[in-house]
């Protein structure tokens, strides 16, 4: 951090800077604890007007969170979305990380750009599009409903982040150790393995967070492609909606338990968002 | 019909059969080399069946009544070691058909895997199951207006149901029971497809103690030169009453109140208070066609009469206040509860609601009735208006979720023994009395004397205000079974019929379209998706779910 | 050893491809070849039960292109996606510079400003009924307060500005992340010299960080404006696309079409369409963006 713009900054600066992050903090909360307050409330009270502060407003309850939290349909979605999410970040980092090397270190006839380029350009297809041939496959492998049938779905999407990120920061990564070890004798894989790879620790986190986020919050395919035994959470939380509505005090608590796992992951890599995550883009 | 000789060969197979001696494949074929249909079959069986009943068994607690038959067979565990796979709505009446499993399961030793589905993807779910041929499923709870769908293939997606309840080893329900309105939703081309559950319909709630109050009536009666009606009968009446009842505080409470609610959100169901509503505006002893013309499927949707019925719809919407366009039913719900609204056209399901203190503060002051009817009604095939004295047209709008059987299932007896259990007359009456199941009366005997055997001390044992639980039934009961029924559309499509409706008259009420281009972009999408299914057939399957 | 010896383009020949293809080949299998049933049906006439009933030329594209809501639904897709991207953009880009100017606590504020980015959009969407409802919504009751009111559900224009608004909270965050990684690689070198030619901090923002964050930030764009495009989870939660289908996005009319009624026909024509107009779009994107690097 550029600690120096900020010891040379003058009071009535510093006054501003704090004013406006409280601000954007303050707004970054204000639908958590809407969320919270909601889950505490009946499916009426969610609609009362003036319901804002429990005890005084309104008689909070916490039958919404018993409602979840005893469900094994949510217990059950909850470890299937940990399972899926994992296995897509897993399963992407080892088909993209290596492609995304190969892509930054090595020369191929069409340009690496406009291949890393092709790996984005199948996140435009439209989802509900790829959806129907997407379930017809998992129809053929025996799929449907199962971990497994997500996971390779997923990771086929989330394989291009993977590629575009990483290539971006193997390129950043000098080469010279490479080279020195070239001189070693090492053969290309020991170098990608023992050198590269390590040498990125930080990026590779970061694109593990990003995917398993996108992959959290995935609920279309989810929908579509589970029944039962593999309906992930998100999938739980757009079934919300019963015949009669949504009951919304139940998706507030679907909204802050679904929040838990990647929070916390995002607790714990954060450090090497900052590094990891320039892309490569940025000399200097 | 069978000679001399034959009728002996029948006695004795029928009696063979109900006496258990003789298998139902051996009944049916002999009955069948006897020159008998199936249908035949079962109409000959069931007073026999009947005769053999007994009000209930020790053994058996869980069936009531119970047939002989059915006492012996239980006692061998016939369904141990078979699981069945159910997928259900998940809403009020999946819980209520999950009530049920535990029970079957102790009786029949079989177990029951139920998969719960939101009814935004239930369709998708069951159609992509049968359609891929993955056939994971044995029974699907489906609505009503999914029947067309399963019926598009040579061989039905789902199959009839006649041969089991000719079985008497199999749980006993009496389709008889059934008000005839509802059973057609249960019924194809004349053959039973699905088992007893859930049956539907809209009635108009109103407040009993605001109508009744006398100082409304004395407002209302210089305002509107008649008494105020007390359930308004008309739709003139229906629009005073709302009208009356918009815009100051009747309750007392400090807030203005409305007329009537309603629930507009697109994709919310909102679109069948305008079915229920137009109803009379078409639906006349002269004519039962409310979608289309059954000789060329050509819409009737934006007709002079379904016209005139949208913009009074949109009149009546101005009786509530006006995010009800972005309300869903549960919302529209809660302002009948909460005592802000004289007045709501929808299910069952709010008077049962109005009985829980922690969400209603209009318990006992619920009334029930049949959606009001006009003075005149349009005949959309004749293209001629025509007064009539009364003409009020009973529904059978909504879900009437109930569970059909996979063709693809092969566990056919075990599946269709769990969905009898539920539909036996125990356990069909727990169903419609205990509002959390979603379940609303279909059947005779779910409702009071003179008509049913329900009494009102069950009612009341589930915390029922009397007065609410004999309003509601009877209101209910003029909707099923008055004699001029709006139609129920159920051919393939028929959710994507609907959809170009609900967004078209949702852009009405939202101000974006007039009402009488809505009704012709209605019919206009309509004619594309009659074409892509084929007029020919769609037509065909139109005329069959009248039958 | 040869390899090492070899010239660089030699190096690694087989090995290279060995690292690529299985990604090449998992996206081919899963993405493009699916593709192929796409093309295929956008040429059919489908019907649940039936399957394919006859192949119709262009006619589903026709209808398509002829079809007002089909239109309609790419312009509030459009406007959806020019109103939040930039305001994403700018907030993201703003929350980071303040946040990279390492004041006391600055951590605490990246976590904060980051966490949207980690939740449901389904459940946010759900989440803003509840805060946009005029029956007790908290934004509508803080505006109350101000005097205004908004009809923010049950019209066109306030239920798009509502999901925008919950876009906005939900994605700035990825920007912000992005950019702020961006920026912090900045060597303190640059800035300790920025800074003594500098007026100002805004001059310092303006000639170095914007310029030296600009190419990361052009990915956050772009990512922004493809997953923007597809945008379903939040409009469709908020207001199913009504009244009528005024706020109906591109991927929700498709979804109705395609998977809930199961119009595979013109569903996929649908997205061929759709697929071609972000295919150009992004192109013309990606042209500019290499000239600005170049």
């Amino acid at each position: 951090m550029t600690k120096i713009l900020w010891l040379r900054a003058s009071l009535i600066s510093k006054v501003v800077v704090y004013t406006l992050l409280a601000l954007a903090a303050v707004i970054t909360l204000l639908p958590f604890l809407w969320a919270s307050i909601n889950s505490i409330k009946t499916s009426t009270a969610t609609f009362e007007p003036h319901a804002f502060i429990p005890f005084l407003n309104f008689e909070p309850t916490l039958d919404s969170w018993r409602n979840v939290l005893s469900d094994p349909q949510a217990i059950n979605a909850f470890i299937s979305s940990v399972v899926v999410s994992v296995g897509t970040t897993v399963f992407a980092l080892i088909l993209g990380v290596p492609a995304a090397y190969a892509l930054a270190r090595f020369q191929f006839p069409i340009r690496s750009g406009d291949i890393a380029l092709w790996f984005l350009s199948q996140r435009v297809l439209p989802p509900a599009v790829v959806l129907v041939p997407f379930y017809l496959l998992m129809v053929s492998l025996r799929l449907v409903d199962t971990w497994i049938g997500l996971i390779l779905c997923y990771s086929a999407f989330n394989l291009a982040f993977a590629v575009v990120i990483m290539r971006d920061i193997f390129r950043d990564v000098s080469t010279e150790i490479e080279d020195a070890a070239k001189v070693e004798g090492a053969t290309p894989w020991q170098i990608f393995w023992k050198i590269s790879l390590p040498l990125s620790v930080d990026g590779l986190i970061v694109t593990a967070v990003l995917v398993f986020a996108f992959t959290w919050n995935e609920a279309l395919f989810a929908s579509a492609l589970t029944s039962q035994s593999a309906t992930t959470f998100s999938a739980l939380v757009l079934a919300s909606r019963s015949t009669r509505g949504v009951d919304f005090n139940i998706a507030a608590v679907n909204t802050l338990i679904g929040i838990v796992p990647p929070v916390i992951l995002y607790f714990f890599v954060q450090r090497y968002l900052a590094r990891g995550l320039s892309f490569g883009a940025v000399k200097g | 019909m069978p000679s001399g000789g034959d009728v002996e060969k029948l006695e004795h197979l029928v009696h063979g059969y109900l006496k258990g001696k003789i298998g139902r494949r051996e009944f049916v074929l002999g009955g069948l080399q006897l020159g008998l249909s199936l249908a035949v079959l079962t109409r000959l069986t069931a007073p026999a069946r009947a005769a053999n009943l007994v009000e209930s068994a020790p053994e058996v607690p869980y069936e009531s009544p119970i047939t002989k038959e059915r006492i012996d067979f239980l006692k061998t565990k016939p369904f141990k070691g078979t699981t069945i796979n159910v997928m259900v709505l998940k809403a009020t009446v999946g819980d209520g058909l999950k009530y049920h499993v535990p029970h079957w399961e102790e009786e029949t030793g079989g177990k029951v895997n139920v998969a719960e589905v939101p009814i935004e993807t239930l369709h998708q779910q069951i159609f992509s199951d049968l359609a891929s041929g993955l056939g994971r499923y044995d029974t699907y709870m489906t609505g009503a207006w999914f029947y067309g769908d399963f019926f598009v293939p040579e061989t039905p997606y789902i199959i009839e149901i006649d041969s089991f309840l000719a079985d008497p080893r199999y749980p006993y329900w009496d389709p008889d029971q059934w008000l005839p309105s509802m059973r057609k939703l249960y019924e194809w081309n004349g053959k039973l497809y699905g088992v007893l559950f859930d049956g539907d319909a809209q009635a108009l709630y109103f407040r009993k103690d605001i109508f009744a109050d006398g100082q409304n009536n004395e407002k209302f009666k210089a305002k509107y030169g008649y008494e105020l009606p007390s359930p308004p009968k008309t739709m003139k009446e229906l629009h005073d009453a709302a009208e009356f009842f918009t815009g100051w505080d009747w309750n007392k409470d400090g807030g203005n109140d409305w007329g009537l609610a309603l629930h507009a959100k697109v994709n919310e169901q909102g679109f069948f208070h305008f079915l229920s509503l137009s109803a009379p505006y078409v639906i006349s002893p002269d004519n039962k066609y409310y979608f289309f013309n059954p000789q060329n499927m050509k819409p009737l949707i934006n007709s002079e009469g379904h016209l005139r019925a949208l913009e009074d719809y949109i009149k009546l919407a101005g009786a509530g206040p006006r995010e009800e366009i972005s309300w869903t039913l549960g919302q529209g719900w809660n302002l009948f509860l909460a005592g802000h609204s004289a007045m709501e056209p929808t299910w069952g399901d709010l008077p049962t609601l109005a009985q829980d203190p922690k969400t209603s503060k209009v318990k006992g002051k619920v009334g029930a009735a049949g959606i009001p009817g006009t003075t005149e009604a349009f005949n959309p095939i004749t293209g001629q208006w025509k007064k009539y004295e009364f003409n009020q047209v009973g529904n059978s709008n909504g879900g009437s979720w109930h569970c059909v059987i996979s063709r693809n299932s092969k566990k056919r007896e075990a599946t269709y023994d769990f969905l009898a259990f539920m539909a036996n007359k125990k356990n069909a009456f727990f169903n419609s009395a205990n509002g959390w199941t979603g379940v609303q009366p279909g059947m005779k005997f779910e409702y009071l004397p003179p008509v049913g055997t329900a009494s009102l001390d069950e009612f009341k044992a589930q915390n029922w205000d009397p007065d609410d639980v004999v309003e509601y039934l009877k209101g209910y009961y003029s909707v099923l079974s008055a004699p001029v029924q709006e139609e129920y559309l159920r051919i393939p499509g028929t959710a994507e019929y609907w959809h170009e409706l609900d967004v078209n008259i949702s852009a009405v009420l939202g101000g974006q379209m007039q009402p009488k281009a809505a009704l012709d972009a209605t019919a206009a999408a309509w004619e594309k998706i009659t074409e892509r299914y084929g007029r020919e057939k769609q037509k065909a399957l139109y005329q069959a779910s009248f039958a | 050893m040869k390899a090492m010896h070899g010239r660089p383009a030699e190096y690694g020949a087989v090995f290279k491809y060995v690292l690529l293809l299985p990604a090449v080949l998992w996206v081919v299998a899963f993405t493009f070849a699916p593709l192929i049933f796409v093309i295929r049906y956008s040429f059919a006439n489908y019907v649940l039960g039936m399957g394919i009933t006859g192949y119709i030329g262009l006619q589903n594209y026709a209808d398509v292109l002829a079809s007002d809501r089909f239109w309609h639904s790419i312009m509030v897709t459009a406007i959806y996606v020019a109103v939040s991207v930039p305001v994403e953009v700018v907030l993201g880009f703003i929350a980071a510079w303040l946040v990279n100017l390492g004041a006391p606590w600055a951590r605490g504020f990246r976590t904060i400003i980051g966490m949207p980015l980690f939740t449901m959009e389904v459940a946010i969407g759900y989440l803003g009924v509840t805060l946009f409802s005029s029956q007790g919504g908290l934004v509508t009751a803080v505006l109350e307060l101000a005097g205004i009111e908004v009809p923010w559900l049950s019209t066109p224009s306030g239920g798009i500005a509502a999901a925008i608004l919950l876009d906005i909270w939900r994605w700035t965050s990825f920007v912000f992340i992005i950019v702020l990684a961006g920026l912090s690689s900045i060597s303190s070198d640059l800035y300790d010299a920025a800074i003594l030619d500098a007026r100002n901090h805004w001059q310092v923002m303006w000639r170095l960080g914007i310029p030296l964050a600009w190419p990361v930030t052009t990915i956050a764009i772009l990512l922004r404006i493809i997953e923007g495009l597809k945008v379903f989870a939040i409009p469709y939660a908020l207001t199913t696309g009504g009244p009528g289908t005024s706020t109906e996005v591109f991927s929700a009319m498709d979804y109705l079409t395609t998977v809930q009624f199961f119009n595979f026909g013109q569903g996929s024509a649908m997205g061929i369409i759709f697929l071609i107009m972000v295919a150009a779009l992004i192109t013309v994107f990606f042209k500019q963006m290499r000239k600005r690097l170049g």
